[in-house]
């Protein structure tokens, strides 16, 4: 477990401890049950069976709900680039960053909702990550429709994004910030975005994959920097790495495969009932179900040339630590709700007890766990690089370990030039549930 | 007392019915285009004018002009080049460069070629002359004015944010160069500054 999240965990001690004294006073009162809510979405079951078009036109179906437009937006903008159309995706992603920058402000009526009703009140503000995701999306969409410049646009507002929230390392959003600046011929600031990816890697505590090393060895000694490199080499102990002299003579193809689907949140509720006043008491709290993938490996090739995919993350390691993050506010705002409600009900008892009961009951019921988080996302992120001669290629990605069609995918005659960096993306939501509980 | 209540209740019902029907309807006020409209701090026509004004003074007022005239005799030829946005926002350059071309052309001192992708189209169209107009019409090929300049550019901001308030300093150079020799001709600088103050609270 990163440092980061052992912090995280000193975080919410206090608020777990308050939140425990809680639950024991509803034991000691009365009877206790804990049980797991979860629903499965159409739109989940229709992208584990590689439907993405059906899935959007649920989406569509579906009125977006003021308090959750930035999901709708961002489920929309994955959907519709998962069929290829990018430049609508796009449009999608700047809608999103559009709503959320409104929320970063507070609402005080929002807030109120929160801690009178349940958290669900509150308009959907995307975890950091999240947030970080949609520049990166939206950079990946520009990079495959040659536009550069817009790609690279997209990595200053994420550095500036990540700046803000010093406290995320984020090693996919920096490797990418990377391979940006390197299809705008900045080696320099390519350099630069590597480096934070190999810190943010070593602070997550996760293995540098290969990619990374061998562009820190190549970039440090393109750009003269001897001494780094020799500490990279010595480090990942490489004797021998691709020359920034022979990448330029080639065409390269980059392969994003955006693997599997990022667990859903849940909630585990825990049903009291008061024997001494027959009050019925509840709190819910959010968790992750534990999720795998099915596609292990993947491989691109062209006639002779093959390389096979690495790692470059896992965002539900992101999402968890988001949660973490969140949870002492959640439990925060969950005692202070309980006490609000009971108090109301406690006070409504004397005048009316119908009125007392029925506003015990709709405290009962609405009582819920804010479930709501981006569930288009990918589970984890795989990368493969393919060195080919300049030339036009038919490119063969290969996935294994799944049986559903659609697993081999083609690029025909896709042409790169001398030097030329193309990139190429696949989604793969065939995934399963490992386990539904916390 | 429960008369003023039910009074004092069914006022807040009406307010609030009718902020909820005001916020409901869409407004269109139209104003000048001239007219300052600041709404979320990022780059606007605004800028856009004032990068154009700018440009367009400094562009004008400089003795390029007249040294070309002088030593050709005829009117220099510019073409607009690149001007790369490096910026943190997707500008959109052609806002401004369109200003300072027609101001250009306007003020009778310079005469702008057209760029890459229009030339392609009309080119396409001469081709097309050459098989379906008449002789006495149709245009000949070859016979495109070489630019003698190229007006490129760069776009750059640098952002600086602590919790809700951003300082954001735009800087927009363009130069012109002489397709001949390579040498700037001219140089034109703007820089804006703007300090956003973010809303803590919202509706």
């Amino acid at each position: 477990m990163s440092q980061r999240c052992l912090n995280q965990n000193k975080g919410t001690r206090k608020p777990l401890f308050a939140l425990s004294c809680t639950v024991m006073a509803l034991a000691l009162s009365g009877c206790v049950g804990v049980s797991l809510s979860y629903q499965r979405d159409d739109i989940e079951s229709l992208l584990l069976t590689q439907q993405p078009a059906r899935a959007l036109e649920i989406l569509q179906e579906r009125e977006a709900e003021f308090r959750s437009k930035s999901i709708y937006l961002m489920d929309k903008a994955i959907l519709l680039r998962m069929q290829g159309e990018l430049e609508a995706s796009n449009t999608a992603f700047e809608q999103a960053k559009t709503v959320i920058q409104k929320l970063d402000a507070i609402s005080l009526l929002e807030q109120g909702a929160a801690v009178t009703i349940n958290d669900s009140m509150r308009s959907y503000l995307p975890p950091p990550f999240e947030r970080a995701l949609v520049h990166c999306f939206k950079a990946i969409n520009y990079l495959e429709l040659s536009q550069y410049n817009g790609a690279r646009i997209e990595i200053l507002q994420l550095d500036e994004l990540l700046k803000q929230k010093n406290d995320i390392q984020f090693p996919f959003a920096r490797y990418l910030s990377g391979l940006v600046f390197e299809f705008n011929h900045e080696l320099d600031n390519a350099l630069i975005a590597y480096r934070k990816a190999y810190q943010a890697y070593e602070s997550t505590g996760t293995a540098i994959p290969s990619v990374l090393q061998y562009d820190l060895l190549r970039l440090t000694e393109y750009l003269g920097l001897n001494e780094e490199q020799e500490q990279y080499a010595d480090q990942f102990q490489l004797d021998a790495w691709p020359k920034q002299q022979e990448v330029n003579q080639q065409a390269r193809a980059i392969a994003l495969i955006f693997n599997g689907l990022i667990p859903r949140k849940h909630s585990i509720e825990i049903n009291a009932h008061s024997p001494e006043d027959g009050q019925l008491h509840r709190i819910s709290t959010p968790y992750f179900e534990h999720r795998a993938t099915r596609v292990y490996a993947a491989r691109l090739s062209s006639g002779s040339y093959s390389t096979q995919s690495e790692i470059l993350d896992q965002l539900d390691r992101h999402a968890q630590a988001a949660l973490d993050d969140e949870m002492p506010a959640i439990i925060a705002r969950t005692i202070a709700r309980v006490s609000i409600k009971n108090r109301v009900v406690d006070e409504t008892r004397n005048n009316s007890s119908l009125l007392s009961f029925a506003l015990n009951i709709a405290a009962f019921i609405t009582e819920q766990a804010d479930t709501r988080a981006w569930n288009t996302l990918p589970q984890e992120i795989l990368l493969i690089r393919l060195n080919l001669p300049p030339g036009s290629h038919d490119i063969e990605l290969e996935l294994s370990g799944s049986s559903l069609p659609g697993s081999v995918k083609s690029w025909h005659q896709f042409n790169i030039n001398r030097g030329e960096v193309k990139m190429l993306s696949y989604h793969w939501p065939d995934s399963h549930v490992t386990d539904r509980r916390p | 007392m429960k008369s003023r209540t039910i009074n004092s209740l069914a006022l807040i019902v009406v307010l609030m019915t009718a902020t909820v029907l005001t916020g409901c309807s869409t407004s269109v006020k139209r104003m000048d285009a001239g007219e300052v409209t600041d709404l979320s701090g990022t780059w606007n026509d605004t800028d856009s004018r004032l990068v154009s004004e700018e440009m367009i003074r400094d562009v004008l007022g400089r003795p390029w002009i007249d040294h070309f005239i002088s030593e050709k005799g005829d009117l220099p030829a510019v073409i607009v080049g690149d001007v790369r946005n490096l910026s943190h926002e997707h500008i959109n350059v052609a806002t401004f460069i369109g200003d300072i071309e027609r101001e250009l052309i306007n003020s009778g001192g310079v005469v702008f070629v057209a760029s890459k992708t229009e030339r392609g189209e009309i080119r396409e169209e001469r081709q097309d002359q050459e098989l379906n107009a008449s002789s006495k019409t149709a245009k000949q090929m070859g016979q495109e004015l070489g630019a003698d300049f190229m007006l490129t550019g760069v776009i750059n901001t640098i952002l600086d944010t602590e919790d809700k308030e951003q300082v954001r300093f735009y800087q927009i150079d363009l130069s012109l160069i002489s397709l001949a020799d390579n040498r700037k001709v001219w140089v034109g600088q703007k820089k804006i500054k703007k300090i956003i103050d973010k809303s803590t609270f919202r509706f």
